[in-house]
């Protein structure tokens, strides 16, 4: 550039380094915008209306505390919490030490029938909460086959187990909760290093001494995180509450919400929001001390060579109990519910396993499912609300994952203003979205488009997740040597970070829609009969004793899901799929 | 070529410790220059790298390319990194794995702001970069499946395809094995000289500086030191530190009996003991570091005439390494602490614990300010 010319482009280019940086903070800006567009309104909806007098036509009216205060005098208010509070840690405890025994079992001791934990983890991937819910309680009901056959053998009319019990809710919720355990802690033992167990051995410990005092010490902080994970899941739980706890008088903190919204008229918004509130709070504080927990997890984790299986322990004479286990773990989280389902679907209405019912055995519900038009549109709206929320998410993610990951002007905002979805409880989510939908002049509420964007909204955290680290692993350089070639931010996002975080997209594409798929607490609140979505469709089928369509529509369903299950577990290195966490 | 102009950019860090960056550096580049940044790690030399390629903002200063401004702290002027035209190879050599070698050498012109080029020209421009590399014919392969030293090659391939007018080198052969980086630092020197572009370079290996530099920037906590060709940087050093990190060196602290006379000689009374005469560039007063080359120094038996006149301190072997076409000794100075490194030829063997003389001439002997 020559001196002349240099005054007059003085101000056009008074640009920082680090590469056009213009082009980088006109999308932090717009990813911002769009961001607080997205997050902040469900917020500040909700404290609004938790203050506020709501009319009779549901609009806001002026200042009150009555909400508040109604809420904290409720008598009820400490039943809900005793009983959330109970379910959650018994459902943790059971599902930790169902899943944990199982991974260890499976990644560090010669256990048999290995691959069928594998299979059971990846099917209940992709099989929707309520379905494995409605098979369980057909199978623990009254009418179950547990209960028949005690009635058989003892003559007694009354049953053996009530599923609709504060117990039934743990036992449930805690089988749910076990192939995720699984899944993750797999991972952290199979980084576990052999070495260390060795020493211990060559020190003359014995295997139990060992693997208490080694590998299991050894694996606590990740175990700690993961249990106060599966806690906060377990108190924003809405399926098991609502389909067990509800029908059994068993109210806990989420179903207190959804009663106030959807067994309430005209609907309690104030109550709801006041009571939203509070729980956002909670979940909130219990999320900072899973962040501290976190942060230790990776703490006693060494890195091992690649491809490097830690050796395995012999369990001897015992490994018939390892088999045990894993077979226990296949047949009650796949074979069993699976079974039911078959049963169900094959007959025209609910009944107990007996053999005379064979004789009804027919293929009429699979005919009506797969001919209706009702069942299509549930298939295709979940498809869609899915697919966009999966892809909307991760351009989010991929955009704000990268500028914070690179530390650029706005990362941390942008990081945080994601991240805040995550303090959400779905039900909480369902309805701060409700309200907002219902109070912006453009008629979203009710279509399928609102559930995309509250989904894109409450899984973008997960989408983050995957990316942000993705970005990490990419060498800066790589990055650098694209602008020193001469390509603008943009372009360089395009050519050489993108197909670089192909992998880590893919993966928190087919997470997100996944479970995006699954969601029920949102959608209870936000579909109408316009924009039902699987979950909330195969809820109405429970509720209305359609059992046998429920079920052989829940088979294709799952069937469908577990092929994207398949695909997420297969096309995800190991360490991605535990990004979620 | 390249002018830097007071430039500055430090790290912060908590006060009165210097974290990294670097400080105050300028130096004017003819065009063709091979230019060496040489210190240790940590002293500052990639961030002034960094900030030539437009990858570091400097918090003062100016750069120039030619006559184009770059940066100017004063005004606010920044030039983005892409629009520097500049090459440069990384570290890690950067070698994108999703492309091709193709695709990654023919980057920088697909992308390029100042013209469009035709698929033709970008064939043949990559030809001849590839070819220049000696990595004619390796166009289609992957990026992957390349060794280190290929790996190399393609990043430098990549940083000279548009013909830019700057090369930026970032410690380039510091992950390769040691045979690979000799033929490599004749490779990279014959092909900056071929295409005649101005280099500069960084590194902490000070071999590799010596050997391929036109000018050597010798850097220390952020601090230039001393610039100036490699014969001068060694032979005149102009600090203590220069001295002892460019080439192995004997250090002496001791006081300067007063200034230097008129040959340019000065008397250092050593710490410890003894007194030794010195050569000194500059003007040197009070405390003073002597420095004295191994190779400088003649070992002679007990009560053998030492031949050279000047210095001559007694001692005795303490180690002797056979090393081939030297011996490698130290030797225990009767007064003082500091253990001397000395070279001696192969056919003049001393055992350990012999008595010996060492002798060496003022001039080969160079009083230089204390480094902190």
């Amino acid at each position: 550039m020559s001196s002349g010319t240099e005054g007059s482009t003085d101000l056009a280019a008074r640009r920082p380094a680090g590469g056009g940086v213009d082009q980088v903070r006109v999308m932090a800006i717009v990813l911002c915008v769009i961001l607080v567009a997205l997050v902040v309104p469900p917020v500040v909806i909700l404290i609004i209306r938790s203050v506020s007098v709501t009319n009779p036509d549901a609009t806001v009216g002026g200042f009150t505390l009555a909400h508040y205060a109604r809420f904290f005098t409720n008598p009820d208010l400490y039943e809900s919490l005793f009983n959330s509070v109970v379910f959650s840690v018994f459902s943790t405890i059971l599902a930790l030490l169902f899943g944990g025994t199982l991974a260890w079992l499976v990644e560090r001791t010669n256990t048999r029938f290995k691959g069928l934990a594998y299979v059971t983890t990846i099917i209940s991937m992709g099989t929707p909460y309520i379905l494995y819910v409605s098979a369980w309680l057909f199978l623990l009901g009254r009418s179950g086959p547990f209960n028949d056959a005690w009635r058989t053998l003892t003559g007694s009319f009354q049953p053996l187990f009530d599923p609709y019990s504060m117990w039934g809710m743990v036992l449930v919720e805690g089988f749910l909760w076990s192939p995720l355990v699984f899944l993750l802690l797999s991972s952290t033992f199979r980084q576990a290093n052999a070495d260390m167990e060795e020493a211990a051995r060559m020190s003359g410990a014995g295997v139990l001494q060992t693997v208490w005092s080694i590998s299991i010490k050894i694996s606590m902080p990740a175990i700690l995180a993961l249990a106060l994970f599966v806690f906060i899941r377990a108190i924003e739980a809405f399926e098991v509450p609502l389909m067990v706890g509800l029908p059994g008088g068993i109210d806990v903190l989420t179903t207190d919400v959804y009663k106030s919204i959807r067994e309430t008229i005209p609907p309690d918004l104030g109550y709801a929001s006041a009571y939203s509130v509070v729980l956002l709070f909670v979940v909130a504080v219990l999320l900072s001390f899973y962040g501290r927990l976190a942060k230790n997890a990776g703490k006693y984790s060494t890195v091992t060579g690649k491809g490097y299986r830690p050796r395995q322990f012999d369990l001897g004479r015992y490994r018939w109990i390892g088999d045990a286990m894993v077979l226990f773990n296949f047949l009650i989280v796949l074979v069993l519910p699976l079974l039911a389902l078959f049963w169900l679907s094959l007959l025209p209405y609910m009944r107990s396993i007996r053999l005379e019912a064979i004789a009804q055995f027919s293929l009429e519900n699979f005919a009506t499912v797969l001919q209706s038009s009702y069942y299509r549109e549930l298939a295709l709206h979940t498809l869609v609300v899915a697919a966009s929320a999966a892809t909307a998410g991760i351009v989010l993610a991929f955009f704000t994952g990268w500028i914070s990951a690179r530390r650029r002007t706005g990362g941390q905002v942008l990081d945080q203003l994601a991240t805040m979805p995550l303090v959400f409880p779905g039900i909480v989510m369902g309805v701060a979205f409700m309200m907002v939908f219902l109070a912006v002049p453009l008629p979203i509420y009710g279509s399928i488009w609102a559930l995309a964007i509250a989904y894109t909204v409450r899984y973008l955290p997960y989408g983050l997740r995957y990316t942000y680290a993705g970005v990490l692993q990419i060498h800066s350089e790589l990055e650098e040597a694209g602008g020193v070639s001469g390509a603008t931010p943009i372009q360089m996002l395009r050519r050489i970070v993108a197909p670089l975080l192909s992998p880590a997209i893919l993966s928190g594409w087919l997470f997100v829609f996944l479970i995006a798929s699954k969601e029920l607490a949102v959608a209870a609140l936000l579909s109408n009969t316009q924009s039902q979505v699987v979950a909330v469709g195969m809820y109405d089928l429970w509720r209305n004793g359609q059992g046998g369509e429920l079920a052989a529509f829940g088979l294709i369903w799952a069937t469908v899901m577990t092929c994207v299950a398949s695909l997420f577990y297969f096309a995800t290195r190991d360490g991605d799929r535990a990004q979620a966490l | 070529m390249l002018t830097l102009d007071h430039l500055t950019k430090i790290y912060p860090a908590r006060p009165g410790e210097f974290a990294g960056g670097i400080r105050d550096a300028s130096i004017v580049l003819k065009p063709g220059a091979f230019f060496t940044l040489l210190g240790p790690s940590g002293c500052g030399k990639t961030t002034t790298l960094r900030c030539i390629a437009g990858l570091e903002r400097p918090d003062e200063g100016r750069i120039l390319v030619g006559d184009e401004v770059m940066f100017d702290g004063a005004s606010g002027r920044s030039v983005p990194l892409h629009l520097r035209n500049i090459g440069m190879v990384f570290q890690s050599y950067a070698i994108w794995p999703h492309m091709s070698v193709f695709d990654n050498v023919s980057f920088p012109m697909r992308v390029s702001k100042a013209r469009k080029y035709s698929t033709a020209e970008i064939r043949k421009a990559v030809g001849e970069a590839l070819d220049s590399v000696g990595l004619g014919g390796y166009a289609n392969r992957s990026a992957t499946q390349l060794s280190g030293g290929q790996q190399q090659r393609v990043a430098l391939a990549r940083a000279v395809v548009h013909r830019p007018k700057l090369l930026l080198l970032d410690e380039p052969l510091s992950n390769l094995d040691a045979s690979l980086r000799e033929e490599m630092r004749v490779e990279l020197k014959r092909l900056q000289r071929e295409l005649g572009i101005t280099a500069v370079y960084v590194t902490h290996d000070q071999s590799e500086a010596l050997a391929m530099s036109d000018v050597i920037a010798v850097i220390d906590q952020g601090q230039v030191v001393q610039i100036g060709g490699p014969r001068e940087v060694y032979f005149q050093p102009a600090t203590e530190f220069v001295a002892g990190f460019v080439g192995h060196t004997n250090i002496l602290h001791g006081t300067a009996t007063g200034p230097a006379d008129a040959r340019g000689v000065v008397a250092v009374e050593v710490t410890g003991g003894g007194r030794v005469l010195c050569r000194a560039e500059t003007p040197v007063s009070g405390e003073v570091a002597v420095s004295i080359r191994p190779e400088n120094i003649r070992l002679a038996g007990e009560g053998e005439a030492t031949g050279a006149a000047g210095n001559a301190i007694a001692g005795r072997v303490a180690s002797a390494s056979f090393l081939g076409s030297i011996v490698h000794y130290e030797v225990e100075p009767d007064q003082g602490s500091a253990v001397f490194r000395v070279e001696g030829g192969p056919g003049t063997p001393f055992e350990i614990g012999a008595r010996v003389a060492m002798s060496f001439r003022p001039e080969d002997a160079l009083a230089l300010p204390r480094s902190t």
